[in-house]
């Protein structure tokens, strides 16, 4: 409902309001012409009422004279009673008669016939609309120029011009209504088939992972494509998953089935030395039992992508230090000589001690059971790197990606789980951190270094910065 | 007020003070003030008698006792405006409008060019009370200036004279008279000068505009050496002591009450056409109490205040409601196409033009002298 809805408002609000801005557009343009189609009408008014007066002007009694005609003033006042101004000026700028003083006509004098010349003017506080004439004696003894000045209020242009006005905006009003519902009807055939699509999707039965098969037009086939990927993924994932319960299942059922069959061997006998010898056999194989069952549970919830522990400031030179004095001994039991290469100053990354302890630790078994002689844990910084060096014979190539994977294990190998590198995978990317395998020598291809680089943490200013 | 001061009523007027008042304006009312020094501003008030009371400022050309009947019925229905009411002449009032504009709330005059010329120059304000909606188009413009009364021009006319020579009931039977009869009549007929009276001259160039034949009959009064005179009251008392047989464009609303007494004398509307003016009124856009200034015009605009004119006040009332004798809808029944009312337009404006008043003049004297030369033409 509300992606709909909030499509519908984007389409709608981004061509509304062009819409709105282009309509007041129009209406503004269609405000100026009412205007000026009114003025046009009534200014034939003004011209026609200077005309009048200025042919009743002549030259009498060594002056302009004027037997002003009522007409040309009662043609001013229109059906709308306006009010009425007018004033002859001599060529001195005289008023030779009039009811009020209006400005004249600021252009020069031009040759040839009578100059018209519209204006809006304030006078007294009213607005008018204003025409000068600017005419010549036609007596064939005085050519004097004079001007004829006449002036009317605006409500007969104001009333024109809004009625005018009127009838664009009710075209435009229309023109909006009929827009609008075109818009809105085109906006719900444009959307349809994003509707078809959720109803597709909620049609579905949850468990299965079958791709969406619909026609769609193109941006939306892209996004059933995506969700089509997403979709394999996820059945990968699945798969995965799978698999891994199946092996976890398969390797916990070897030592268990192993203990009741040595058990069962056992009770067959009467001898309490064979039964002893029998205990320890089987406390050794539930021992590795219960770290299988240990390495799968803390796999499982490093792959849990919902899992966020807080990471902290951590020195990985305390850290190698901690694991290498604590795997020291039993490397030196089964003649492994177990070495550190740690870096001159501290060196910060932002994780969890327990989790880099336990990749260490994991690494260093490795090594030990893979028949490296030789084991050093190195820290370098920039970028932090901590690393695990063996001279074992080392992972070919084309098979450390898929070392990485839960219960893969190498052909030497007797007793391990096949976790341990999953788990230091998974570290890794609870660390943000790179993990990197390569041959320690690689001309030969021999030995291994796995590391993890991690990213610079943060600066800090606490004190345990050296 | 006797009824030799007529003109008084219409346009009363004092020695002009002061010089605020352009020069095109200030002609009229300077020749009319020239005979109508000797009335001095009338006050008239008629405190509140209710509370709480409102000031109500009326400045009129128009005189107290045919004001009073219409101010004492308005305070009835509204005691609680504390009214004053200044009677000024035309000129008086004109001017000292233009120095204070803000003093009176209702501005009451008989002399529609000048009154029609301050409201086109934007000193009125409009009126929207139901009365002045409803007002006759023809008698309002732009809801701020309203006419309220309605005066035909008459001829007051000697019964001797009809039975001599026949029934005189239009300008055209008027003009045949004195051109067949000028000899009998020569020094009998009298009329407005315009050249003198600012009334006068108002109606000469409504005729000159209305009738081509007004100035045949220009020339014709002109031929029978008719007397010339300033005021309605002087023609009146003329035709009274039968000095006069005809009188010619007298204001008709004082007409009727003077020739009532004497039955030797008839007054005439002309049916061919006759000049009716009209009192207008407006609140000035700087009224201090405008409320109460658009209340009183409302009223002289009602039913009530139309009735108190026309009955009181003697003075013919326009509302389309009252139908009575003298009323403007019993005048237009009577003489459908014959009464001109002067159009409130900027067509007044004109007759306030210096020039044409010039213009008129000397073609109404040429006429009137009979000289029959061209363009008097100066280099």
């Amino acid at each position: 409902m509300t992606i709909r809805d909030s499509l519908h408002r984007r389409l709608l609000t981004w061509i509304l309001v062009p819409m709105l801005a282009v309509g007041s557009l129009v209406l503004w343009q269609a405000w100026t012409d009412a205007r000026r189609t009114a003025d046009t009408a009534f200014d034939r008014l003004l011209e026609a009422a200077s005309l009048a007066i200025s042919e009743q002007v002549q030259w009498q009694d060594g002056q302009l004279w004027l037997d002003l005609p009522p007409a040309a003033l009662e043609m001013l006042a229109t059906q709308n009673d306006e009010r009425v101004f007018y004033a002859v000026v001599d060529v001195q700028g005289h008023q030779v008669t009039g009811n009020a003083s209006l400005p004249g006509d600021p252009r020069p004098d031009q040759q040839g016939g009578d100059t018209l010349w519209y204006r809006d003017i304030q006078l007294q506080g009213m607005s008018l609309r204003q025409g000068v004439r600017r005419s010549r004696l036609e007596d064939w003894r005085f050519r004097d120029v004079f001007e004829v000045r006449v002036a009317h209020t605006r409500e007969g242009r104001d009333a024109l011009s809004w009625a005018l006005f009127r009838q664009s905006l009710a075209y435009l009003l229309a023109l909006a209504v009929l827009t609008l519902a075109a818009l809105i009807i085109a906006i719900r055939f444009a959307l349809a088939p994003l509707t078809r699509l959720r109803r597709q999707i909620r049609a579905r039965d949850p468990r299965t992972l079958q791709p969406l098969e619909l026609p769609l037009p193109r941006e939306l086939a892209e996004l059933r494509d995506t969700l089509n990927e997403l979709l394999a993924r996820m059945r990968r994932v699945k798969a995965n998953q799978e698999r891994f319960i199946g092996d976890a299942s398969h390797q916990l059922r070897t030592p268990l089935s192993g203990l009741s069959a040595r058990a069962e061997l056992a009770l067959r006998q009467n001898n309490p030395e064979l039964w002893r010898e029998a205990l320890e056999t089987m406390q050794a194989t539930s021992t590795r039992a219960s770290r299988l069952a240990i390495q799968l549970l803390s796999l499982t919830r490093l792959d849990n992508p919902e899992y966020q522990p807080e990471l902290v400031r951590t020195d990985l030179n305390v850290i190698a230090r901690e694991a290498v004095r604590e795997h020291w001994q039993r490397c030196q039991r089964q003649a492994v000589d177990l070495g550190l290469e740690a870096s001159d100053h501290a060196v910060w990354v932002m994780g969890l001690d327990w989790q880099l302890a336990e990749a260490l630790a994991n690494l260093i078994d490795n090594a030990c059971r893979y028949g490296a002689r030789q084991v050093t844990v190195k820290v370098t910084t920039e970028p932090p790197c901590l690393a695990v060096e063996d001279d074992g014979p080392g992972i070919p190539a084309e098979h450390r990606l898929l070392s990485l994977r839960p219960f893969h294990r190498g052909q030497q190998d007797d007793d391990g789980s096949g976790l341990g590198l999953a788990i230091v995978d998974g570290i890794a990317r609870t660390h943000g951190a790179r993990l990197s395998l390569a041959a320690t020598i690689p001309s030969s291809q021999r030995g291994l270094i796995v590391s993890l680089t991690f990213p610079e943490p943060p600066p800090c200013n606490t004190a345990e910065n050296p | 007020m006797t009824r030799h001061s007529l003109w008084a009523f219409m346009f009363r007027r004092s020695v002009l003070r002061g010089s605020a008042i352009s020069g095109s304006v200030l002609w009229g009312l300077l020749l009319w003030s020239l005979w109508q020094s000797a009335y001095a501003t009338e006050e008239l008030n008629l405190p509140a008698t209710a509370e709480p009371s409102t000031p109500l400022v009326i400045h009129a050309a128009f005189d107290v006792p045919y004001a009073r009947p219409l101010l004492e019925d308005f305070h009835r229905r509204h005691p609680q405006y504390d009214i004053t009411y200044r009677n000024l002449s035309t000129l008086e009032l004109h001017e000292r409008f233009l120095n204070v504009p803000d003093e009176p709330d209702v501005m009451m005059s008989s002399a529609m060019p000048w009154q029609y010329r301050l409201v086109n120059d934007g000193h009125a304000q409009p009126i929207t009370t139901p009365n002045a909606e409803n007002w006759p188009a023809w008698a309002k413009w732009r809801q701020e200036l309203f006419a309220f009364t309605y005066e035909p021009i008459v001829m007051v006319i000697n019964r001797e004279v009809m039975d001599r020579f026949g029934p005189v009931n239009s300008h055209a039977d008027l003009l045949g008279l004195i051109s067949q009869h000028g000899d009998a009549l020569r020094g009998r007929i009298v009329t407005y000068d315009p050249a003198t009276s600012g009334a006068g001259y108002t109606y000469a160039i409504e005729e000159s505009q209305l009738s081509p034949r007004y100035w045949d009959l220009v020339a014709a009064l002109g031929n029978a050496d008719t007397h010339l005179v300033g005021t309605t009251g002087e023609m009146l008392d003329g035709l009274h002591d039968r000095r006069f047989l005809i009188g010619y464009n007298l204001l008709g609303s004082y007409v009727r009450q003077s020739v009532e007494h004497d039955p030797s004398l008839r007054w005439v509307i002309p049916d061919d056409y006759a000049l009716v003016i009209q009192r207008l009124a407006f609140v000035p856009r700087l009224a201090p109490h405008p409320a109460a200034g658009r209340r009183f015009v409302d009223y002289l605009l009602s039913v009530e205040g139309q009735r108190v004119l026309s009955d009181g006040g003697n003075v013919a009332a326009i509302h389309p409601q009252l139908d009575g004798p003298g009323t403007a809808t019993a005048m237009q029944r009577r003489y459908a196409e014959g009464l001109r009312p002067t159009p409130l337009g900027p067509g007044l404006l004109a007759t306030l033009d210096d020039l044409k008043r010039r213009a008129l003049l000397s073609r109404w004297q040429r006429e009137f002298s009979g000289e029959m030369v061209g363009e008097q033409e100066r280099p």
